[in-house]
């Protein structure tokens, strides 16, 4: 399993997830799940952008 | 032993490229590409960091120090959110209070040392360490090497002796010294040399120590002074014939003896009450007697009344009243029956318990507290630096007088030499500088052990320095505010049966909120793949698609509006609303009433609904709800702008905003202290209002105890230099030496009185 906004492998025992439109997402960090929750259609539509700056 | 040992801090001194020092350490909790990211910017941004280099791959990190300290790169990786895999021990050292400061900052310039941190008071010594450059043999080495006496076993480190060893040579002091009175100048010699040179070695070797390590300590005036009287009474008795006084020499000599033996015997007493409870007598149900710390998980154990519980266990058979107030602070007896928990250290005040041991040794809550407190009355105030420095030129300056008023009295008053010279003596007997080293850890050991009576754990002693910075307390809500208790006020069905599925659902979480749903329903349907989300709880019941949880969580996975403080969806359409309530906590009420006087106060929850506003109102505070985790911490460091922080909630939940808050007072819920995080534990809501007051006392206090002493030395020092000689006034060294000795006597006491 990818983290959508960074594209590191996560496993499901990840502690950073989140409910998006039925479907859970797992981070690698708490940086990426705030990231995504912002603006989770740009994360599902156009794949991982990399590390997001802090 | 040899020079090579000192070379190091020399070296240091003397061309600081030398601090220059590389450590690799092993970081925990780094598994992706922003974490290297991460640590490598919060590292680098340390002063005195040279260079960093964060490996994801080996999860190590190699930094290179030019200055910086290895305790900021450590709590710079931690407030990132990492962990570092350290290793500590735990010693106990005979240090003076007067070296203790230099002793610790050796340590902390060992390579790989993290943090060491003494009690002067006790010996104490806790030292964290990086196990991949160094290890605590060669810390404890290298301590050794500097002459000090280290003693890491368990035993010596609650069982204190001092006072069994001061004793002995106190004995012989005080049988002796008597003798040297009468006037037969050749048995005052013989009978002398006993006293000052067996009675007094503790203290000719600790002047040799603190000087071979570059310090001065009161060791050094009380062999200095003892010495120059008894040197000066020897060449009188071989050559001048001009007056002895090998007696002044011995009971100097056993009256400080006397001052630090009861100064011993003060401080393990204050122990005593804590040392108690570690180890106690245990009945097991085979009649055999053990000590409690001998005790085993499944082992049976017999308490009757008026005894101790002695591990934390739960009743087996009978029934009684127990006093928990060490970890309740509730003075009142609880009824204990079968099944419920008991604490080891509780007192059983009526009744007959068997109790089936569920925790033992270093497990068991007292040991978990016993522990935290060690670490805690280490604790360093900024306070004792300006201690230190009165320390660190008191001694010279002492010897300084004593040469002074000697020139003066000989040369300029033209007294006699044996006058000058018990002048001299006098002054060097009668300053005491272990008072402003006491001052401190005294007062702070004290008003720890007080909070702890009332069931107050204080696992980070800098946290009481702190508090009297907080400007602004921010509690959490749900359990700490409220009861915790939530319950379902209100609800709509919009499909029939949701609540049915919502409730087996919930029924997989321990949330509050869960517990509440939980209840409406009795009939179990059977769930898969349940997750627990923040916000809210997700699964497959009996085939449907059932997501319980806060509007915001709703609105990202739902179709529907939302009207309740939580919804339940079923196959993604909103099919429930439900509404809950919290009542407030009778304590909150009161004490928030009180600390709105002094006080900023925000109530920060993560809860949404309208019911938090009510909250707020009714207690008439500020309110930030629908707060993650994460923005908690955020509005934490926001709020930290404006002066100190302190975050009152649960420990377990809230344990990031509790550990970057300036003051994290975790709200206990359990016996396991360790797993909380935050620096003070409180066993009620109630309790903080205690805590505060008991820490503007411990301030006081040891501005009290630092005048004291600085008072205590201005008035004798001028004495014993024989300011009121005219009036017929002098003081014999002997008795400038009662005067010494009191005067840490005295400090230990007074901060007692708190």
């Amino acid at each position: 399993m990818k983290d959508p906004v960074c594209g590191m492998e996560v496993g499901e025992t990840s502690n950073y997830k989140t409910m998006y439109k039925g479907k859970i997402y797992y981070f690698c960090s708490s940086h990426c799940k705030v990231e995504f929750e912002k603006n989770p259609e740009v994360y599902i539509k156009e794949g991982p952008k990399g590390m997001p700056d802090n | 032993m040899g020079d090579h040992d000192k070379k190091p801090t020399d070296d240091v001194l003397a061309n600081p490229l030398r601090l220059r020092r590389e450590e690799e350490l092993r970081i925990l909790g780094m598994h992706c590409a922003t974490c290297e990211v991460t640590l490598t910017k919060a590292i680098s941004a340390i002063q005195g960091v040279k260079d960093t280099r964060v490996n994801l791959a080996s999860g190590n990190a190699k930094v290179v120090l030019e200055g910086g300290k290895l305790k900021d790169v450590v709590s710079a990786i931690r407030k990132a959110g990492y962990d570092v895999a350290l290793q500590k021990f735990t010693g106990k050292v005979i240090v003076s209070e007067e070296e203790s400061t230099r002793l610790r900052q050796f340590i902390e310039e060992l390579d790989g040392v993290v943090s060491a941190k003494i009690n002067p008071s006790s010996g104490i010594v806790i030292v964290e360490f990086n196990p991949m450059t160094t290890s605590s043999e060669r810390i404890q080495e290298e301590i050794r090497k500097k002459g000090y006496k280290l003693d890491i076993a368990e035993e010596k480190l609650s069982k204190s002796s001092e006072v069994r060893k001061l004793l002995l040579y106190l004995l012989v002091g005080a049988l002796v010294s008597p003798f040297t009175l009468i006037g037969i100048p050749i048995l005052q010699l013989l009978l002398s040399i006993p006293v000052v040179f067996f009675s007094g070695m503790r203290f000719h070797l600790g002047a040799y120590r603190a000087i071979r390590n570059k310090t001065m300590n009161m060791d050094v005036l009380v062999s200095l002074s003892s010495l120059t009287a008894w040197v000066y009474s020897l060449l009188s008795f071989l050559i001048l014939h001009s007056g002895y006084f090998f007696d002044s020499a011995s009971l100097l000599v056993t009256f400080i003896l006397a001052g630090k033996t009861l100064e011993a015997y003060i401080k393990e007493m204050s122990n005593r009450d804590i040392i108690t409870l570690q180890s106690i007598k245990a009945r097991k149900s085979t009649g055999e007697i053990v000590d409690s710390r001998k005790l085993k998980v499944g082992d049976v154990v017999i308490v009757k009344s008026g005894e101790l519980v002695p591990s934390d266990g739960i009743v087996d058979d009978g029934e009684g009243y127990i006093v928990e107030s060490i970890y309740t602070g509730e003075p009142s007896a609880v009824k204990k029956v079968k099944g419920d928990p008991v604490i080891g250290g509780s007192t059983l005040v009526s009744g007959f318990l068997s109790i089936y041991v569920t925790r033992a040794g270093d497990r068991t809550y007292m040991a978990q507290v016993i522990e935290a407190l060690r670490e805690a009355e280490t604790v360093r105030m900024p306070i004792q630096d300006l201690t230190d420095k009165i320390s660190f030129v008191f001694v010279p300056s002492i010897i300084l007088i004593s040469l002074i008023s000697f020139v003066v009295w000989f040369y300029i008053m033209h007294q006699t030499l044996t006058f000058s010279v018990l002048i001299a003596v006098a002054i060097l007997a009668s300053a005491c500088p272990c008072g402003f080293g006491l001052a401190t850890p005294m007062a702070v050991i004290i008003g720890i052990r007080r909070l702890l009576k009332k069931g107050i754990i204080v696992k980070n002693g800098e946290s009481l320095e702190k508090l009297k910075n907080v400007r602004t307390f921010v509690f959490d809500k749900t359990g700490t505010i409220t009861k915790g208790e939530i319950e379902v006020r209100k609800f709509q069905e919009y499909v029939p049966g949701t609540l049915e599925l919502a409730a087996s659902l919930e029924r997989m979480s321990s949330h509050p909120i869960a517990r509440a749903i939980a209840t409406l329903s009795s009939s179990a349907h059977r769930v898969e793949n349940f997750e627990e989300i923040e916000g809210g709880v997700y699964g497959k019941v009996d085939g449907f698609e059932v997501l319980v949880g806060k509007p915001e969580l709703i609105k990202r996975n739902c179709e529907g509006e939302t009207s309740g403080d939580v919804s339940v969806c079923v196959n993604w359409k909103i099919s429930a609303d439900l509404w809950l309530s919290d009542p407030i906590r009778e304590d909150a009420r009161e004490l928030i009433g009180d600390l709105k006087k002094r006080y900023k106060i925000v109530i920060a929850t993560g809860d949404s609904s309208l019911y938090a506003d009510r909250v707020a109102q009714e207690i008439g505070v500020e309110l930030r709800k629908g707060l993650s985790p994460e923005e908690k911490v955020e509005l934490v460091k926001k709020l930290k702008s404006e002066g100190g922080v302190a975050f009152v909630g649960d420990g377990i939940n809230d344990a990031q905003s509790l550990k970057e808050a300036d003051v994290g007072i975790a709200l206990s819920t359990g016996t396991d202290i360790a797993k909380y995080a935050g620096d003070v534990v409180i066993p009620n809501l109630g309790s903080l209002k205690f805590l505060l007051r008991q820490l503007s006392k411990t301030v006081r206090k040891i501005k009290e105890n630092i005048i004291w002493a600085l008072t205590y030395n201005a008035i004798l020092v001028p004495i014993a230099a024989g300011m009121l000689y005219s009036l017929g006034i002098i003081l014999p060294p002997q008795y400038a030496a009662i005067g010494m000795a009191m005067n840490s006597v005295s400090v230990t006491l007074w901060s007692f009185v708190q």
